[in-house]
């Protein structure tokens, strides 16, 4: 049973996360007083990009190959991790938010290397910046989660789930809204979203994630958007379980479950939103002051630790 | 006009051949090829002329010469002096004037290219119209040119300027891009981010209008005129029309002069509309962008229901204006125009509580004044440069003589003053047309057409929503069109992009590119 709710849990996460994506598409077109897509068109489009032939350069090695599996098996195998609408996960187990971050890495590193491979001019761009916008988002997830940890005295994401879903509401707020407003930074930086990167822009020179990714086409390229996508919804669920993490169910009850799921998809609605209206109501930031909005979420992360540590962490 | 001519007499005296005026308040003046560079120098530095454009003729059958036109332009009295010198194609190199006036560079370079002569002491011959894979003797302006069957090529390829140091990249972009843009290369040098030095490589789009328009006539050439640059299609048929109706003597009737300020507002504002929204989406912020495009499309709407196309096109007949305003029409025309300034002013008052697009904007791509006087840059471009030069003012074709409005001019010369410079054009363009609607008055809407008159030549002017926007027309002794210029002013502003990204990031060069919005077009023609 455990096994079964588990791998719904990632094939969820699977198969949800272009919805994620339609959400704030549609928001952002009703904003402009367009129609915007239909639901089943962000599907569509990831069918018929696996369908299609894919172009590959005659100078790609077998990293430019291996890039789109690796990107995208470590998001899913990140997924595992996830505890979704039940208290527990796959791949739980003691320390297993450190993975998660790296697992993450892995596929980012990758996706780097592939986009220097062919050695066009935009993909060593995309690259460039890549690296440089994650070496200070990754510490200040990384911190996020250990102040988070330094709460709950667990380093496991379902361990600390669990422990802030038994504390009462105040002292959650409390200890860990300072993280909270980290990882919301960074659910946006890290999907490649308004503020820190475009992902509708047709700019080859203002691209970060897209430009890295200009070279793929067909299959690979389907594996990648889908692997980003997937991505961003593992940020908004970090979000809504980490720190909304009440009425998740630990027992195998069908009730208690559906019960969860409902509550699961309301909670990345409302985070969707956010991240739309955030989307609709700011312009892209100049790259230079990028580091500054991620500073911002390091920070936040910082304070939350520092100020356990001041404060003790209230066991 | 009389001043002008004596000024240019006492100043020049023993420089200068013959001089004559020609009508449409120009002075022409007859110079040696060598004492070209001193007259030029003289009419700028001493008579506060501005030096405005220079092409060539060829004339060999009538003179036995080329002919090189310079064109000067004094502001305050509206005359335009031409110095006109001869170049014999035996000695087919003519003075360069590029080191004293930076303006004539790309100018002296297309005459290199399309008439063969050479331009003597240029600081950077390279080929600019043609590519280096087009024969080198090959010269279509030239009246004896003609099209060989299979074009040979020579495989040579250009040289770009080259930065050296460590960690400097050459980034090329285009000619083909992501979006449905027309063609253009841009090589930046730069050292991470920033730009060290942007080289721009166009002319994918040569189209070899000028020679085409040659034989053609009036009505077909205004076709083609249309066709320089799609979105100021008005302005050059205009500017066109200009040309033809004073080489044939034509006076339009003043309710036909009312109309085409109608229409070259119209053509401004979905202009100006659709840039803003440029800027904006260049930003990311789209929803600004969605709100723009929206507006502009009423504005196309409105062009279409008043004109029949959306883009303005055949709207200009030489001799007025093909469709006359009806009462109904005008009454409309101003309750949408009404309708479309409220939401216009709506949605720019949003944009500016929108500090993450102000911060975008603010001293970025900055063109200093200094560089856009060299360079001679004109239009919004140049009136976000402090800059403040208008031909609908400075030379009141048209009905603009009639009407008030006030040129907008901004010095910080980012894109935020080019953005400020459309947004206030856009209201005066508004008002503009409320009272042109309201002065109008009755009578006919265009005089019939007269032949061109033999061996003349004119100039028509206007001020398109890019900038100041030439047509030279030249007949022959039967009155057949045989020369044609069209001097646009996207090919005076290009150049300045280079030194508008200095000192900029290389994410920040789309929104400066669109911050002018240059056509390649109107530039490659």
């Amino acid at each position: 049973m455990t096994l079964i709710l588990s791998v719904f849990q990632a094939v969820l996460i699977a198969g949800f996360a272009p919805a994620v994506s339609w959400f704030i598409k549609k928001m952002k077109a009703v904003s402009q007083n367009r129609v915007g897509p239909r639901f089943f068109q962000v599907y569509f489009d990831l069918i018929k990009l696996f369908r299609k032939g894919m172009v590959i350069s005659g100078t790609a090695s077998w990293v430019f190959h291996a890039a789109p599996y690796v990107f995208f098996g470590g998001t899913i195998a990140a997924a595992l991790m996830l505890p979704v609408i039940w208290k527990g996960a796959l791949c739980g187990f003691m320390g297993d938010a450190i993975l998660f971050v790296y697992l993450l890495a892995l596929g980012r590193f990758f996706l780097v290397l592939a986009a220097l491979d062919t050695g066009t001019a935009f993909g060593g761009m995309g690259s460039s910046r890549e690296m440089f916008l994650s070496s200070l988002a990754e510490p200040a997830l990384l911190l996020s989660f250990f102040s988070i940890g330094f709460h709950t005295k667990t380093l496991s994401l379902t361990g600390m789930m669990s422990v802030l879903a038994a504390d009462s509401p105040h002292r959650v707020i409390f200890f860990v809204s300072l993280a909270f407003g980290a990882v919301l930074i960074l659910a946006i930086a890290e999907s490649g979203r308004i503020p820190v990167d475009n992902p509708a822009t047709h700019l080859e020179l203002t691209m970060v994630h897209e430009a890295m990714v200009l070279e793929y086409s067909g299959r690979y390229l389907a594996l990648l958007e889908w692997g980003h996508q997937i991505k961003q919804l593992l940020f908004l669920t970090l979000l809504a379980n980490l720190f909304f993490p009440w009425g998740i169910p630990d027992t195998f009850n069908a009730v208690p479950i559906v019960l969860s799921l409902l509550l699961y998809a309301g909670k990345i609605a409302v985070a969707a939103w956010v991240i739309g209206w955030i989307e609709i109501h700011f312009a892209k930031l100049r790259l230079f002051r990028v580091p500054d909005f991620l500073a911002v979420a390091f920070v936040l992360a910082l304070l939350s630790f520092l100020g356990q540590l001041m404060v003790g962490r209230g066991a | 006009m009389k001043q002008v001519l004596d000024e240019v007499r006492g100043q020049l005296g023993g420089l200068i051949g013959k001089i004559w005026e020609e009508p449409g308040n120009r002075l022409c003046v007859l110079a040696d090829k060598k004492s070209v560079v001193p007259v030029v120098r003289s009419l700028i530095e001493k008579l506060g002329m501005r030096f405005v454009f220079l092409f060539a003729t060829d004339e060999r059958k009538i003179l036995g010469a080329f002919l090189i036109h310079y064109v000067f332009l004094r502001q305050a009295e509206g005359v335009f002096v031409t110095v006109k010198t001869e170049v014999r194609e035996n000695d087919p190199v003519f003075p360069s004037v590029t080191p004293y006036v930076p303006q004539a560079n790309w100018q002296e370079r297309e005459i290199q290219d399309l008439f063969g002569l050479v331009a003597g002491g240029h600081p950077d011959p390279r080929r600019l119209v043609f590519h280096e894979d087009w024969p080198g003797s090959l010269h279509p302006l030239r009246k004896d040119f003609a099209l060989p069957e299979n074009l040979p090529r020579t495989g040579r390829e250009y040289v770009f300027d080259r930065v050296e140091g460590d960690g400097v990249f050459e980034i090329p972009v285009g000619p083909v891009h992501a979006g449905i843009i027309e063609p253009g290369h841009f090589r930046f040098s730069s050292a991470g981010e920033s730009i060290l030095k942007l080289e721009i490589r166009h002319f994918y789009k040569h189209k070899g209008i000028e020679k085409l328009g040659e034989g053609k006539s009036p009505e077909d050439l205004i076709l083609l005129a249309e066709r320089v640059s799609g979105d100021n299609s008005l302005s050059h048929a205009t500017a066109c029309a200009q040309a033809l109706e004073s080489l044939s003597g034509l006076e339009i009737p003043p309710r036909a002069r009312f109309i085409r300020v109608v229409l070259l507002e119209l053509e401004r504002l979905y202009n100006h509309v659709s840039d803003i929204s440029g800027i904006a989406l260049d930003v990311g912020f789209g929803f600004g962008a969605g709100q723009l495009t929206r507006i502009k499309e009423y504005l196309m709407r409105l062009n279409e229901r008043v004109t029949g196309s959306r883009f303005l096109r055949s709207a200009v007949v030489p001799g007025g204006v093909r469709k006359d305003l009806s009462v109904s029409g005008k009454i409309f025309l101003a309750d949408e125009t009404k309708k479309i300034k409220k939401d216009f002013d709506e949605v720019i008052q949003i944009f500016w509580n929108v500090n993450s697009l102000v911060d975008r904007i603010r001293s970025t791509g900055v063109i200093k004044r200094e560089v856009a006087e060299a360079l001679a840059g004109v239009g919004p471009v140049a009136r976000a440069s402090g800059i403040d030069r208008d031909l609908r003012r400075d030379l009141s074709y048209a009905a603009y003589g009639n009407l008030l409005f006030m040129v907008p001019v901004f010095t910080e010369g980012d894109v935020e003053s080019r953005m400020r410079v459309r947004i206030q054009e856009v209201h005066e363009s508004f008002k503009l047309i409320h009272e042109a609607l309201e002065l109008m008055p009755e009578g006919a809407f265009r005089t019939d057409q007269k032949p061109l008159m033999p061996g003349r030549n004119a100039l028509g002017c206007v001020e398109s929503p890019r900038g100041e926007c030439f047509h030279w027309i030249m007949t022959d002794g039967e009155g057949k069109i045989t020369r044609w210029k069209i001097h646009s002013p996207s090919f005076v502003n290009w150049p300045l992009i280079e030194h508008a990204v200095l000192e900029n990031i290389v994410p920040d060069f789309p929104l400066i590119n669109k911050s002018m919005n240059l056509s390649y077009s109107g530039n490659d023609r």
